[in-house]
């Protein structure tokens, strides 16, 4: 029952691209002003859900309101043109389960050829070919509502009384109250929403001032209404916001212009209205045009399970910031222990133009290359030390008998020396120069892993003295330019202490390593399927306790799931963990985990510390938030991250501690705004998350983990 | 202007020789200061004979030591041989330098702990673990590597009694070319106890298979012998793999890589014939890429290494008592500091240097300690310039086994001090007194009054 009530709430929401209940509840009471469209369209709804549920739709889709909200337009803009009569019901039932079937294959046939949403496309249809069937008959009359405007209302100024109309005749009311309503119920949904609805009511008004000087007040509200719900496709529901979204509500103001006046010439000789369909058309041929975009960094069109504007903006940029560096492939560097970067990419010496993105290493003791005088090359610390495949491949060129040369000489005949070039498949090849004589342990065509020895440093080329040359490049020829690719995990060292770096550049005069797994961390961290915890702990001062499985989805996602409506995504990597995002019970435990262990890197060492963010929808929730909200188009003002820590193991310590803190930061107006936390895990040397707790104002909580044994 | 040193006349014999152009002097030159601390006022502070660490040189050493093995193999781990030096405060720097500990016996083990290293981290290595010793190694996780069959059904017993799980390794023992064989310690390689021990291992789900251990010897003067015996421990890696799909976490690989000190029947110099450490590391890691399993997979190395990391960052400041001179006409030089001190002095030719600036004329000496006893010499020649009474000689390399196996013997056991990274001698054992010696001693009642005339 519940969730044939959710069915119909969703309906109303999906119109305003809402996800949320109370949203289509406000939307269904508004339509109730006037009754006699309140009640068709939700008979509308009701039927179309019905004949879902009936036919087994997919019950998530009927749920979320996919198939209810044509049904709903339908019933409610028959309710607004026509008489109603009993004859006229029967013909509207009938028409509603069109309607229904339009909107099931439409979706399907637009989602699968164009992968596109199918929005009120098959209302208008349904619509046109209800009004041309009407014909039919001399029975049933057509007639306009009168727009209520209400005396007690005319202080308001015609400017937002044509701003709230639109509102009101997106459900096809006839009520400056409903408008009123509606505009508010979108206010507090979104932000964005509601700043794009004036940002676009606006420039529409101007536009049409300027395109069509005589404007009549119905292509205003026509021409208004259909900008409005533009602006929330493009403006945050079906594209992220962004800045350039404002770009996009301009340039689909005009174009809402043009089609309007086009389909209100095209349509005025069959006596059809045009209602949404330059909205559809618009939206419609704008996502599908920027999908074919060589560069999709920007205006991003959604790509993955929509909420609001601010839901789908906090969780691509979480996404951004914290996996957008992340490629398929995992390449580590070709090295085993800690070298020192003698030239990174856009060196002095040799790393210029397009031979920019490569790397020399060499190893380095109290600030020296060599021992004694440094005058053979075996002097050197990192002569004939091994070198690794950084990733898994194929090797796909061997030079092997180059001499090394003496220190300071250098060979220009064979500049690169003793070379090793490995197909990584996917077009990325790695090069490996100035090798030792006869050091190459493979031939081409062999097959070589990741940490793989695969020959020894030399000194061999252009290489005055023993070093390691590294680069990427797209063919397997020696010598060719480099392409710009990261090391996906590395430690570089600074001072005393580690700090990761996550599908970076390692940087001239640093020096790095790989991480080195640590069994009980890798064990720790790493969930199974079907895996289940007991979490006990005390939120501030209550004592509670919530159960913990690891489950999958669909898409295949790994995530925690609690008996307390909270769900945390893993991203389990070969050498660091991520939890992806939070949804749910912030009061949950699991909330808590997520914040304290956004990310680990499996391997200890003292002092390591490293840095992540998190989305400021999971950390924030305050009217700060939802201020922010209003000028999110233009900038974030807020944002949220934290500094992670081994704490360092002292003599006595059973445990590995992670230690964080978390900041909350706000710019502008918003930096009397900021708040901070701390959090801890603790995992035992037999590979368990023991404990784990998090202190931020007005919140306090300890939990202890166990394993639930079958 | 310092003052000239006064050279005490000597007669040296004029030997006419070919003529060479390194000159003759195998004379070390003398050592005034432990990394800046004045030798002089070590002994002014500590007394004589003093031992001195110098802290900076351990750290190098393990630095070093650890690098070079580090940019061969991916996963390295060093446990710090107790035996080799267990002072304390020089275990505490392999600790903080991330070594775990490598015991061998109970005492050892507890000294590990009191120390604060955690059973996880400690490796208890021997033949002859008591009962209650392994009890405490089960309860605390340490890792056990089993000496033979009968610690083998001991651990057995225990774990069952105790209901615990232990982990486990074994030791095993190899021809691998070289004399001695230490044949003595661990399941042999070649008759197939080995695969024996493993086999009862694995087939009990009390112990948990976690590593293999050898250590082939001690002083190993070549790499080969490291290669052969890592190949043998990866062949049996290999097929616990294969026929138990067991990846083992690591395989410890012992000790015995030689220090810079030169054994008493070496004519050369040890640094001079000695392989280097990168050619052992190398000897010893590049048979572990032929482990079967995914290079992600590999298990850790451990080295034991011990005296390789410690001999030179010890010394032994002593002075001199008296001359004299033998009845074969040679000069003898006796010192305060003998063979209860310094119980390596049997088989290595220690270095010797004088502690202060000395004159260029040398003298072929024998350089005996203070004990009333016959065998109590340092180095029956060596080449020293004139030394008087109270003027000092640093004895090198002293820093393994020294300090472990010396006798309270005659004389009692001086101070330890460690030169610190910061320039300062601090001490880090003082020097046994008679209280101390006679506090565990017990005197029947009847034997504490005598009367003498």
């Amino acid at each position: 029952m519940s969730k044939s009530i959710d069915s119909i709430l969703y309906s109303y929401a999906q119109i305003f691209f809402s996800n949320r209940k109370w949203f289509g509840a406000i939307a269904m009471f508004s339509t109730f002003i006037v009754p006699q469209i309140g009640i068709m369209g939700l008979g509308g709804v009701m039927l179309s859900n019905l004949l879902a549920y009936l036919l087994k739709f997919d019950k998530d889709k009927i749920e979320a309101g996919y198939y209810g909200f044509n049904g709903l337009l339908f019933g409610a803009s028959a309710a607004y043109f026509f008489e109603i009569t009993p004859f006229l019901i029967f013909i509207i039932i009938l028409f509603i389960i069109i309607c229904f079937f339009m909107s099931a294959a439409l979706e399907h046939l637009l989602a699968n050829l164009f992968n596109l949403p199918g929005l009120s496309l098959p209302f208008i249809i349904t619509l046109y070919i209800f009004f041309v069937f009407t014909t039919n008959y001399n029975t049933i009359f057509f007639k306009g509502l009168n727009f209520e405007d209400y005396q007690f209302l005319s202080f308001i100024p015609d400017f937002i009384k044509i701003y709230l109309k639109s509102f009101s005749l997106i459900l096809f009311q006839s009520s400056l109250i409903s408008g009123f309503i509606l505009a508010v119920a979108v206010l507090l949904f979104s932000r964005v929403h509601f700043v794009n609805s004036v940002l676009a009511f606006t420039f529409n008004y101007f536009f049409v001032n300027l395109i069509f000087p005589e404007v009549s007040t119905d292509l205003l509200i026509l021409t208004s209404f259909n900008s409005i719900l533009t602006a929330f496709a493009l403006g945050g529901s079906l594209v992220i916001v962004s800045r350039k979204s404002i770009f996009l509500i301009i340039l689909s103001s005009l174009m809402i212009i043009v089609f309007a006046g086009f389909f209100s010439k095209l349509l005025v000789n069959y006596l059809l209205p045009v209602l949404v369909l330059p909205f559809n058309f618009v939206v419609l041929s704008t996502i599908y045009s920027l999908k074919f975009r060589k560069d999709q960094t920007d205006m991003v069109l959604l790509y993955f399970k929509p909420g609001s504007p601010e839901e789908n903006y906090y969780y691509h940029d979480n996404r951004k910031n914290r996996f957008a560096k992340f490629k398929f492939v995992f390449p580590e560097l070709p090295i085993f222990g800690e070298w020192k970067i003698s030239q990174g990419v856009d060196g002095k010496i040799t790393h210029k133009e397009s031979w920019k993105h490569a790397w020399d290493f060499v190893i380095t003791e109290g600030g020296k290359e060599y021992k004694t005088d440094g005058m053979q090359v075996e002097d050197y610390y990192c002569f004939d030390t091994p070198v690794v495949s950084p990733m898994d491949g194929e090797v796909a060129r061997v030079i092997d008998n180059v001499d090394d040369n003496k220190i300071g000489e250098i060979n220009h005949k064979q500049n690169w020396g003793n070379t090793i070039i490995i197909d990584h498949g996917e077009g990325l090849f790695s090069s490996l120069s100035h090798l030792k004589l006869n050091s190459i342990k493979f031939d081409k065509g062999d097959s070589v892993k990741k940490g793989e020895i695969i020959a020894h440093c030399g000194n061999s080329g252009r290489s005055p003295q023993p070093h390691l040359h590294f680069q990427f490049q797209l063919t397997d020829k020696l010598g060719d330019k480099t392409f710009e690719f990261p090391i996906s995990h590395f430690l570089e060292k600074d001072d005393s202490k580690f700090v990761l770096k996550s599908f970076d550049y390692p940087e001239e005069n640093t020096f790095v390593r790989n991480i080195e797994t640590h069994k009980a961390l890798k064990k720790a961290f790493d969930f199974q399927l079907g895996d289940e915890f007991i979490v006990e702990y005390n939120f501030n001062g209550e004592e509670k306790s919530e159960k913990w499985e690891v489950d999958v989805d669909m898409l295949n996602n790994v995530f925690i799931q609690t008996d307390n409506d909270a769900k945390v995504f893993l991203y389990p990597r070969e050498k660091v963990f991520y939890l992806t995002h939070f949804i749910g019970n912030k009061k949950s435990a699991l909330y808590y985990f997520y914040l304290s262990a956004l990310s680990v890197p499996l391997g200890y060492l003292d002092n390591l510390e490293w840095q992540d963010k998190y989305p400021i929808s999971t950390t924030v929730n305050s009217f700060v938030k939802y201020l922010s909200e209003l000028t999110l188009m233009f900038a974030p003002s807020l944002k949220s991250y934290a500094d992670f820590k081994f704490e360092k193991r002292i003599n006595g310590s059973k445990s590995f501690i992670i230690k964080n803190h978390l900041v909350n930061e706000g710019r502008g107006l918003y930096k009397l705004f900021g708040e901070e936390g701390n959090g801890e895990v603790e995992i035992n040397f037999d590979g368990e998350i023991k404990s784990f707790s998090f202190k931020k104002k007005n919140s306090n909580i300890t939990a202890k983990i166990k394993i639930k044994e079958d | 202007m310092d003052k000239k040193i006064y050279e005490r006349p000597l007669i040296i014999k004029q030997q006419s020789g070919l003529m060479n152009k390194f000159g003759s002097s195998t004379i070390n030159a003398p050592v005034t200061e432990i990394d800046r601390v004045p030798v002089k006022d070590i002994v002014e502070k500590f007394g004589s004979p003093v031992f001195a660490f110098s802290e900076r040189k351990i750290r190098n050493n393990q630095r070093e030591m650890f690098r070079i093995f580090k940019t061969r193999y991916p996963k390295v781990q060093f446990a710090w041989s107790y035996k080799t030096n267990y002072m304390n405060a020089i275990c505490s720097i392999f600790h903080q330098e991330g070594s775990w500990a490598e015991v061998v016996s109970e005492f050892e083990y507890e000294k590990a702990r009191q120390l604060g290293v955690e059973g996880e981290h400690i490796i208890f290595n021997g033949p002859a673990k008591t009962a209650a010793g392994l009890e405490r190694a089960i309860k605390e996780r340490a890792k056990i590597h089993i000496d033979h069959f009968d610690e083998l059904y001991l651990l057995i017993e225990l774990t069952e009694k105790l209901n615990l799980t232990a982990d486990v390794a074994i030791r095993v023992n190899m021809d691998v070319g070289i004399y001695p064989k230490w044949d003595r310690f661990g399941f042999n390689y070649e008759n197939g106890e080995a695969d024996q021990a493993l086999k009862r291992i694995v087939l009990n789900d009390k112990l948990n298979l976690i590593g293999l251990h050898t250590h082939i010897g001690t002083y190993i003067m070549s790499t080969e012998p490291y290669k052969i015996a890592a190949t043998k421990l990866v062949v049996l890696a290999n097929k616990l793999k294969e026929n138990h799909n067991i990846t083992l976490d690591y395989i410890d690989m012992g000790g015995g890589l030689p220090s810079k000190n030169t054994l008493k029947g070496q004519y050369l110099e040890a640094e001079q014939i000695l392989p280097s450490y990168e050619q052992y590391a190398e000897a010893i890691t590049s048979p572990f890429f032929n482990l079967t399993m995914p290079p992600n997979e590999f298990p850790t190395l451990i080295i034991e290494s011990g005296r390789a990391l410690i001999d030179d960052a010890g010394f032994l400041i002593s002075s001199v008592i008296a001359n004299k001179r033998l009845s074969d006409g040679r000069r003898a030089v006796i010192i305060d500091a003998g063979v209860n001190l310094m119980f390596t002095s049997f088989w290595f030719k220690h270095r010797v240097a004088p502690g202060q600036n000395a004159g260029s004329f040398t003298e072929n000496s024998s350089l005996y300690g203070p004990l009333c006893m016959n065998i109590d010499c340092i180095r029956e020649e060596i080449v020293l310039p004139a030394l008087k009474k109270g003027e000092l000689v640093v004895i090198m390399n002293v820093g393994s086994y020294s300090v472990t196996q010396w006798m309270q013997f005659i004389s009692m056991r001086p101070n330890i001090v460690l030169v610190t990274e910061e320039e300062e001698a601090v001490l880090i054992r003082a020097n046994e007194n008679l209280e101390y010696l006679t506090s565990l001693e017990v005197v029947p009642e009847k034997l504490k009054t005598f009367t003498l005339h």
